[in-house]
């Protein structure tokens, strides 16, 4: 398989050098097997030069490999050999993205097998620059079919070898990169699925070379992702046996309790067992619990996605906030089950811890290769937080508030009026902020001739694609909430009104309106964390999401709005600490010497011109709030 | 409450084991939590975690489909509403494979939209509205083959008004509130008096005892500093 990619990748080349390698075939077969050329069946000497224009193909892209990136190469490898995570996390975060930039920005990197010579063929390095390779085609180019299969190939065999050899291995790698392999298989598998499933709604063009009779090839290909053979390659079951594989090698869950116990690092290493102890077991479990979360959201399964969260904590000491891409999606994850759970303020809070955690590193982190990622990701976490404060309005955080307003205020005025305008604000945001979910099963391309039915009536009444059909279900909650702000709005004039008066202004039906209160009733109760279990993310008491309250005494609706004082105290405490940050950077500041040239007479001079404008200055601001 | 809905008391050991361990991926154990769907149903019991546990089976598992098994989950999971479990037990089933087979016409294309309305009643507090579409003629599929298997459908269905009721009114009239439960004359006053809900003497309205959803006060809530909140400051001028 992997040569036959190969020679598949390698034909430009093997264009530009065909005059090469036929020289050079030539003069090796004279010198070497001259005499029994004539006795060689022709089959087997075809097979041979193809495998000598193979080897040739590869020694003139290797030859075209830059020398700096063969010293890297090289460099990477001894890095890993010698278990040096610095010089591995070096070469990964830094050297790898900027030859990327360098001369592969849009082509691959260099085949494993070209490299091989130049790291022993050590089998371990190039599963690894494997890791690496697929995920660059993923992120950078299309990846086609073989790509698809063979990095799902290599990820079994790196998994493999971390699971299945004897005791643990000594391999250690940052954990930044076990992250990435987590997180990037999940995403191969969350790609292959959409792309399995997208194949018989789209086939439209493809279809055309069906009917030519020249796209036996492609046919092949959709029949192969579904023979036996292929049936495990990115199934559901492989990539949730891969991430319970590592939560049971590791014992991740008795080191997250013995951790919370306070238990000390021997009885831990006890209880953990040869795999726990070791960092890159460990990390890989916690990263597994993150997996399985991100899993069960993209398959819309949201209870059991909290589920697998239990007992982690979900706080900023947490060790999986040690590498920001899992701290970011985890929230992300975790708010957006909350979303469907019904559980807007628990989402909102969520959302507000995570989004705050990134505005106050965007100072450290610009330069980071995943910082487009994360702002990405954080965009879409606006979204979702504006969502929510409609459907709940809260003011919890003023500052995420306004940095939300800012980039989605058309939207918030649209959703937080209610009615009919509401619906495609929703939905916009919805579709561009949700997960990417995925079917969980694939059209069946064994059978021929329900693929062609499929393709037959593959109008969109037939096909829902599965975002649309979460959306669907988020929509039904709205529509049934949409009447709730215009109820809100009339209720907050009045301590006590007639339900009929109320009715008449509203023009609906008496019955009606008193039925609506009792949606606005419950849309103003959800059960939310607060004061709950903090290791059970479903847990939860009903709270009082609203200040509005009102009850109906037969005819007679009586409201009751309580009112949040102004809060003094956080905004003191916080400035106080500013401020005696500001004053300690100052005092530890070295004073400026003089500038050369400049008599102390003049600078006296200067000082004491601006000091009562300094006065006045902060009289001003002083005297502002 | 949250807790209870977790992990029902109901629910048994080996259940408990299935649902919160990895043997609920594993297809031969879908009849034992299937028939603790039907034990649900017989004894007035609900258990969320252990049917979405179902569904995700048929999610992974296509050849396991069963239609009959899914509407008793989805009429299980309505009589949960306002909780948002009828959506989540949607949210996993997803397009049916064209080429399952099945020796009798499949129920669930028909009654999916049915049961769904149902629920879309239901969570809008429609609740008049939501006993004339049940006793409809085109809902008779639904009654006599399922909903006629769950014992105290319609009493699981009064417990949602009832938890309505209680959280909006303090008092409510008797007509209206014998239109909500679909109930009237002594069987009204009965219901009523079971819930420890007491009737006035004109035998018009009813009283709704005080609960703390329908208590409502006006409060102005200050904040409330707390020691923790001040260490940084307070260090600080310690140093200074």
């Amino acid at each position: 398989m992997a040569q036959q990619r190969m020679s598949l990748w390698a034909a430009e080349d093997i264009d530009e050098e065909l005059q090469d390698v036929d020289l050079s075939l030539a003069i090796g077969n004279y010198g070497q097997n001259g005499f029994d050329e004539a006795q060689i069946p022709p089959q087997i000497d075809e097979s041979s030069i193809i495998a000598m224009q193979q080897h040739m193909a590869q020694q003139a892209a290797f030859a075209q490999i830059p020398d700096v990136v063969k010293a890297f190469i090289v460099h990477f490898h001894q890095a890993v050999l010698d278990n040096n995570l610095n010089e591995i996390t070096i070469a990964y975060e830094s050297g790898w993205n900027k030859y990327t930039e360098k001369f592969y920005s849009r082509t691959e990197w260099p085949e494993a097998e070209i490299i091989a010579p130049l790291v022993n063929d050590d089998p371990i390095f190039l599963i690894l620059y494997r890791e690496l390779y697929y995920r660059h085609v993923y992120s950078r180019l299309q990846p086609d079919i073989d790509d698809r299969f063979h990095s799902y190939e290599n990820s079994c065999e790196l998994f493999n070898y971390l699971l299945n050899s004897d005791g643990p291995v000594e391999l250690e790698l940052p954990e930044q990169w076990l992250w990435d392999i987590i997180d990037e298989f999940i995403y191969q598998y969350q790609v292959f699925c959409t792309w399995r499933s997208k194949v018989a709604s789209k086939t439209d063009e493809e279809l055309g070379i069906l009917e030519d009779g020249g796209g036996a090839s492609l046919f092949d290909a959709l029949y192969i992702v579904c023979s036996d053979f292929f049936k495990q390659v990115w199934s559901s079951y492989s990539v949730l046996n891969v991430l319970y594989s590592f939560i049971q090698k590791s014992k991740i869950h008795l080191y997250i309790e013995a951790t919370q116990q306070g238990k000390s690092v021997d009885e831990i290493a006890e209880i953990v067992g040869p795999y726990g102890v070791r960092p890159l077991y460990r990390m890989l479990g916690y990263f597994s619990i993150i997996g399985l979360l991100r899993v069960h959201v993209l398959l819309g399964d949201f209870t059991l996605a909290l589920k697998v969260m239990d007992n982690v904590d979900l706080n900023q000491k947490s060790p999986f906030t040690r590498v920001t891409a899992c701290h970011v999606a985890t929230y992300y994850y975790v708010g957006f089950c909350y979303i469907m759970l019904r559980r807007y303020p628990d989402a909102i809070r969520t959302f507000v811890t995570i989004l705050n955690f990134i505005m106050r590193m965007r100072q450290y982190h610009t330069r980071s290769y995943q910082y487009d990622q994360i702002n990405k990701t954080a965009d879409r976490m606006y979204a979702l937080f504006v969502m929510c404060n409609a459907l709940s309005p809260s003011r919890l955080d003023d500052n995420i508030a306004s940095a939300a307003k800012e980039r989605y205020g058309d939207q918030l005025a649209k959703m937080a009026r209610g009615g009919e305008g509401a619906l495609p604000a929703f939905e916009e945001l919805f579709l561009y902020a949700c997960p990417k979910f995925i079917n969980a099963t694939s059209p069946p391309y064994e059978d021929p001739n329900a693929i062609a039915q499929i393709l037959q009536d593959s109008s969109p009444d037939t096909y829902v694609d599965p975002a649309h059909r979460q959306l669907r279900l988020f929509l039904s909650d709205v529509v049934t909430q949409s009447p709730v702000p215009t109820l809100r709005s009339f209720l907050k004039l009045y301590t006590s009104l007639g339900s009929q008066k109320l009715a008449n202004f509203l023009d609906v039906d008496e019955e009606e309106m008193i039925q609506e209160m009792m949606v606005l009733k419950q849309c103003s109760r959800s059960i939310s964390r607060v004061g709950g279990d903090k290791n059970n993310l479903l847990d939860g008491q009903t709270i009082t999401t609203s200040d509005l309250n009102f009850v109906i005494d037969e005819n007679m609706v009586h409201i009751a709005e309580s009112t949040v004082g102004r809060r003094f105290a956080g905004w003191f405490i916080k400035n106080t600490e500013r401020t005696q940050r500001i004053f300690d950077d100052l005092k530890n500041t070295p004073l400026p010497t003089p500038p050369k040239g400049v008599t102390s007479v003049s600078t006296a001079d200067t000082s004491t011109k601006q000091r009562p404008a300094g006065k006045v200055a902060w009289g001003n601001v002083t005297s502002k709030p | 409450m949250a807790s209870a809905w977790i992990s029902p008391p109901t629910r048994p050991e080996n259940i408990d084991y299935l649902v919160s361990g990895v043997d609920r991926y594993n297809p031969s154990n879908v009849t034992i939590l299937e028939d603790y769907l039907y034990q649900q149903i017989r004894n007035q019991e609900y258990d969320c975690l252990a049917n979405l546990a179902i569904l995700k089976l048929y999610q992974f598992n296509p050849d396991l489909y069963n239609p009959d098994v899914i509407v008793n989950i989805l009429i299980k999971s309505l009589t949960a509403s306002p909780l948002p479990d009828f959506n989540l037990c949607i949210s996993l089933l997803e397009d049916k494979p064209i080429s399952a087979t099945l020796d009798e016409p499949d129920p669930l294309p028909s009654l999916l939209p049915i049961i769904q309305e149902l629920h879309e009643l239901l969570d809008r507090c429609r609740f008049p509205k939501f006993w004339s579409v049940y006793h409809s003629n085109e809902l008779e599929n639904l009654r006599d083959n399922y909903t006629v298997e769950y014992a105290g459908f319609e009493d699981a269905v009064r417990a949602v008004v009832v938890r309505a009721v209680k959280a909006t009114f303090t008092r409510i009239g008797t007509e209206r509130l014998g239109q909500y439960l679909d109930l009237e004359g002594p069987e009204l006053q009965a219901y009523v008096k079971n819930l420890g809900w007491s009737v006035d003497q004109s035998g018009t309205v009813i009283n709704i005892p005080p609960n703390p959803d329908n208590q409502i006060e006006a409060t102005v809530v200050q904040e409330n500093i707390k020691l923790p909140q001040l260490i940084k400051v307070i260090s600080h001028a310690a140093k200074a």
